[in-house]
């Protein structure tokens, strides 16, 4: 039987991949591992590998189409195997957790706990952080008569929002008369319901121009710029570009980290004159050992670690209502990249030597840049460095990447003068800027955190041992 | 001129080429229809006569045309001795359009309602509540026609036969059962599946005649079967009359034959039903041996023809599939 | 008007035909002096005599092949069974034979025949003599199969029955026998293949046969009451059947429930969901099409269980309000 090549799940938030580029043509043979396509998700870009050797019997996609979690991409199988003709949508020999496999988790781990020891725990968090997650998932299809979808239909309104008076919630064909008749709602394309929404505009206001007055998306736009804009519409010219992939992922976490944080940032200025002599006497020994040049991102790497693990009221993350004290120190690192930002994470990094971390920071750092991280290799952070040192900047107020509850925001070095022993000297200074979420952390135990890392940076050699 | 042999009223000494002819149209009938199951050339199966040529030419011969026939899944020999083309009958095994149902029933259920063949048919026991409907309608209507309801060894152990039977004979209907009794009902031979000798004999529990003639001497069966007819004409009700006789051929297209010996076709086949009446008609002066081979070279063409005919014939279309359904 | 009852106006159906036609006749066990089982042709012998209004040995095989023997040949007979469920001693006759021959033929021969049978429960008679198998009928291509629900209906239907050409199966309910309509003297024909709105409504349709139409009925005044309007839709022919009356209807009311006493499970109350599933009216459906049907268990004989074994007046009024919310 032919395999089914299906859009993979690479997060918990993803719901759909942009099909970027096809590696194999229909017809070509297709080893086990060889790359068979690359997909732009919400966080990554990334090749998807074939699982089965054979024939690439049909591709169902072309570049730039979006294509569900999970949903049949195409076919891999014998020569003359036949496949259908067109997407036939969710894969079947892939099977997603379902709203009652999560639930009952608990139930099924008293009752049954020989399949729970077949799979590791790293399965098991992945399974439910999948099912948790996604709420999508978990919304079902409404129940609804064929009557009920007719008039739906008919009268341009979503099941989804109609409360059906059948049993289980059956949506009924006077259910949706009635939905209709007290919403009242002007006739619009599920889109343009979402962008009015998005946009704060009100569909009653708005002369649809499809047929019975049915509001399209450029409806809502048309309607939207008189109010928001002065100007005529001469002066809305210049390009737009859509937001989508990681911008629009970045966009989401960043305003929702900004509103439902109380951030507070406290900066303090580092004298990093013995880190600056410190890296001069490492980077020869490292190189070798690497061929890798160490530079101020991991001795920072190295000194957040070390500070976290004697602060382990900062290494936390908020879970609902409980405040969880991550045992592990994992440290994101921000990296810039074409369209936005990427955090990969240096697991333990309280475990390792310069060396390895020097290494990993370097290969994560190209991984970004070249959208070839692995959705591993962004998970399980608990603390975030971002580093604007190249930059001229001194200090900033960084947003907390969440769940975790702690960004550390690292300035440029830069030669100031400063008193020393009752004389003024240049010394190489730079700023850190610690935002925490108040909600989590105080003030008190925050600038305790950040007077250990000033502590570290100013006497490393610690670091060493 | 005095009558040289023993025959029933309803023949005359100059009609016996005729029944001699159509014996050999049944004998290269079927050799055709065998050559052409074996070619793959037909599909379906099919249920050869060879061997009982005289049991159907020597029943029918008897009969009136206004007289009326059912027959079993071994028909064709009943077919053609009713007065059947041979044409028609081999474009329907090619489920043609020209042949007798259109192409639609095939070798087990060629029927000619118009000429007073009610068909063939495919159920073992199938024909005699049928024969009797038929009987009871000629007695209704007193049209005076007589049915024959061919059957075989092995239909006699059917419950229809009893029941049926035991109807005609309650309400005295013009018909007569032919038992064609060619000893092997499929592999089951009729020793073994019967406790009585004679399906004959079975007439006796329902009031009326039975009579065992040699299936396989057209003369005895002629007047076997003529006396029958006569008593159901008259009113007197049904009889039944078994002709002992014996297919050369398996029972249908896919025979290995292992439930008897060689031997036992080598013996029947001496007793062959045509080579006998040749050897009347030459011997008492009937029929020339040149005559006998003319007879035979032209029910020979004859079949030939039938097979250009069939194969020269449409096919139905898919239309047709719906045709003739009302239900 | 005069009324009659349903028995009578079966009766009567027959008579007028059987003074008209002379091909009409009856068969069957029981029917001449007796009157036949449920005394539906009490009193026709007298007038048809003993030729036409035939007493038949208790051979349903016989007497059906015989049925179809005489239709072939020209006769019009009428078939009583004494009950439905003895049509399985008769099945071959009417599934391989009579069913079969016109097409089988190639449409040269016909099979006019109905086969009358007083069918369903309610007598106390139990698993032998109760059952309703007329969804098997409907199956076989080439049967015609109705349900008369009303006396009314009994009448014109037979006679329709009596001058089609084909097969029909005709079921009588033998609780129907005593019911009573406003039925005209002359004769009259309703077409096969036309239902009937027994009541108008809008709310939800009720598609019911035989007896279950009087049960239909009466939940419909119930539920009038609480200010639901039931349809009412009786084919009262199910092969063929008037998809578009009930097609319309459904379209209407949005709503179905299928009831008939025949076991549910393979019941012909399937055949109406699915009619309705695949069609148009799909897209009106505002509730799942509900089936009512007999239990799958044989009918029992205390009379409390067997009444428990098949749709009630309350079964129905249930499932309406079901399918309407109202439960």
């Amino acid at each position: 039987m032919a395999k089914e090549i299906f859009m993979p799940k690479l997060s918990s938030t993803m719901q759909v991949g942009t099909l970027l580029q096809w590696f194999k043509d229909e017809g070509d043979s297709v080893e086990v591992g060889d790359p068979l396509f690359e997909i732009m998700t919400d966080k990554i870009n990334i090749e998807v590998e074939a699982y089965e050797e054979g024939i690439l019997l049909k591709k169902y996609y072309e570049e730039d189409d979006e294509v569900p979690i999970n949903h049949v991409v195409g076919y891999i199988g014998k020569a003359d195997e036949k496949v259908p003709d067109s997407p036939p949508g969710e894969a079947g020999g892939k099977e997603i957790p379902t709203e009652t496999e999560s639930d009952s988790e608990t139930e099924v781990e008293d009752e049954d706990k020989e399949d729970v020891f077949d799979t590791t725990p790293a399965e098991r968090s992945l399974e439910s952080s999948q099912a948790s997650a996604d709420p999508a998932a978990k919304t079902e299809k409404p129940r609804a008569t064929p009557a009920a979808r007719r008039v739906a239909k008919e009268e341009a309104v979503s099941l989804a929002e109609i409360q059906g008076s059948g049993p289980n919630g059956r949506i009924h064909q006077g259910d949706v008369m009635a939905f209709a008749e007290s919403h009242a709602a002007p006739k619009a394309t599920p889109l343009a319901a979402k962008v009015a929404e998005a946009e704060g505009v009100d569909l009653k206001g708005i002369e649809g121009s499809g047929s019975q007055g049915k509001i399209y998306r450029s409806d809502v736009e048309g309607a939207k710029k008189p109010v928001t804009q002065s100007s005529p519409p001469a002066a809305a010219s210049g390009k737009r570009v859509k937001m989508e992939g990681i911008r629009k992922v970045v966009a989401e976490r960043m305003l929702k980290s900004k509103t439902s944080a109380p951030h507070v940032t406290l900066t303090s200025e580092i004298d990093m004159t013995e880190v600056v002599s410190m890296r001069k006497q490492l980077l020869g020994s490292i190189e070798k050992q690497t061929g890798l040049r160490l530079s101020y991102t991991e001795i920072l790497v190295k000194a957040v670690a070390q500070s976290l693990k004697r602060h382990k009221n900062i290494n936390v993350s908020l879970e609902g209502n409980e405040i969880v004290y991550q045992d592990s120190v994992n440290i994101g690192l921000a990296v810039a990249v074409e369209n936005g930002l990427l955090v990969p994470v240096v697991k333990n990094a309280d475990q390792k030597g310069l060396a390895a971390i020097t290494e990993e920071c370097k290969a994560l750092g190209k991984a970004a840049r070249e959208s070839k991280l692995k959705p591993d290799a962004m998970s399980g952070g608990t603390f975030t460095i971002s580093n604007l040192g190249m930059y001229a900047i001194d200090a900033f107020t960084p947003v907390i990447n969440q769940p975790e509850s702690a960004i550390l925001g690292v300035g440029r070095i830069n030669e100031k003068p400063v008193g020393v022993n009752g004389a003024i000297v240049l010394r190489p200074m730079m700023v850190l800027s610690l935002s925490f979420d108040h909600r989590v952390i105080d003030g008190a135990p925050a600038a305790a955190f950040l007077t250990e890392l000033k502590n570290i940076l100013e006497q490393p050699y610690e670091l060493l041992t | 001129m005095t009558q040289k042999l023993n025959l029933p009223p309803r023949v005359a000494e100059k009609d016996l080429a005729d029944l001699y002819k159509q014996m050999w149209q049944i004998r290269f009938f079927e050799e055709k229809v065998d050559e052409f199951f074996a070619k793959g050339m037909i599909h379906g199966t099919t249920h050869l006569a060879v061997g009982q040529e005289a049991s159907a030419v020597g029943s029918i011969a008897v009969l009136e045309d206004r007289d009326k026939i059912t027959s079993t899944h071994r028909g064709h020999g009943h077919c053609i001795a009713k007065g059947a083309e041979v044409n028609g009958m081999m474009a329907e095994l090619f489920g043609r359009t020209t042949g007798y149902c259109k192409g639609k029933g095939g070798s087990m259920h060629i029927a000619d309602v118009e000429k007073g063949n009610l068909g063939a048919n495919g159920i073992v026991g199938g024909g005699f509540a049928i024969a009797t409907g038929a009987a009871l309608t000629s007695q209704m209507k007193k049209e005076g026609f007589v049915v024959l309801c061919f059957f075989g060894d092995g239909a006699s152990n059917e419950g229809s036969f009893h029941e049926a039977i035991n109807l005609a004979s309650i309400w005295k209907l013009p018909v007569v059962f032919i038992c064609e009794n060619n000893q092997y009902g499929m592999s089951g031979p009729a020793k073994e599946m019967m406790n009585v000798g004679n399906v004959a004999q079975r007439a006796e529990s329902y009031g009326i005649p039975g009579k065992v003639v040699d299936g396989n001497d057209i003369f005895d069966v002629m007047n076997g079967v003529g006396e029958a007819v006569d008593r159901a004409r008259n009113g007197e009700g049904p009889s039944i009359v078994e002709a002992k006789t014996y297919r050369w051929k398996g029972h249908s297209k896919s025979d290995a034959k292992k439930y008897r010996t060689r031997e036992e076709e080598k013996e029947w086949r001496l007793k062959d039903p045509i080579e006998r009446m040749r050897l009347i008609l030459v011997v008492e002066g009937l029929l020339t041996e040149e005559e006998a081979e003319k007879i035979k070279a032209d029910a020979k063409e004859e079949v030939e023809g039938s097979v250009d005919f069939a194969a020269n014939s449409p096919h139905p279309t898919l239309d047709d599939l719906m045709e003739d359904i009302y239900a | 008007m005069r009324e009659l009852t349903y028995l009578e106006a079966v009766r009567e159906a027959m008579s007028q035909e059987m003074r008209q036609n002379e091909d009409v006749f009856i068969l069957g066990e029981d029917i001449g002096v007796y009157g036949g089982a449920f005394g539906v042709t009490r009193g026709m012998i007298e007038e048809f005599g003993p030729e036409r209004i035939r007493n038949t040995p208790i051979s349903e095989a016989a007497i059906s092949g015989t049925a179809v023997g005489a239709a072939l040949t020209g006769m019009r007979p009428i078939l009583e069974l004494q009950f439905s469920d003895f049509i399985t001693i008769a099945m071959d006759n009417m599934v391989n034979q009579a069913a079969k021959i016109r097409y089988m033929y190639g449409g040269k021969g016909k099979v006019p025949m109905v086969l009358r049978t007083p069918a369903g429960s309610g007598t106390g008679a139990a698993a032998q003599h109760s059952q309703s198998l007329e969804a098997w009928m409907t199956h076989i291509p080439g049967l015609k199969v109705v349900q008369p629900s009303t006396a009314y209906d009994a009448k014109g239907l037979l006679k329709a029955a009596i001058d089609d050409d084909n097969p029909v199966i005709f079921y009588e309910h033998k609780l129907c026998y005593k019911t009573k309509s406003d039925v005209p003297e002359e004769s009259y024909s309703i077409p096969l293949g036309k239902a009937d709105v027994k009541r108008e409504g809008k709310d939800a349709t009720i598609v019911a046969t035989a007896i279950m139409v009087h049960r239909s009925l009466e939940a419909a005044a119930e539920l009038e009451k609480e200010g639901i309007s039931v349809e009412v839709i009786d084919p009262r022919t199910l092969v063929p059947l008037d998809t578009e009356t009930i097609i319309e209807s459904v379209k209407k009311t949005s709503r179905l429930v299928v009831v008939h006493e025949a076991v549910k499970r393979g019941g012909f109350g399937g055949e109406i969901a699915s009619v309705i599933a695949e069609s148009e009216a799909f897209d009106y459906l505002d509730a799942p099409i509900k089936r009512l049907g007999g239990k799958a268990v044989p009918i029992p004989y205390n009379p409390e269980l067997e009444k428990a074994a098949i749709p009630g007046v309350d079964d129905i009024i249930n499932a309406v309000k079901e399918t309407v919310n109202r439960l």
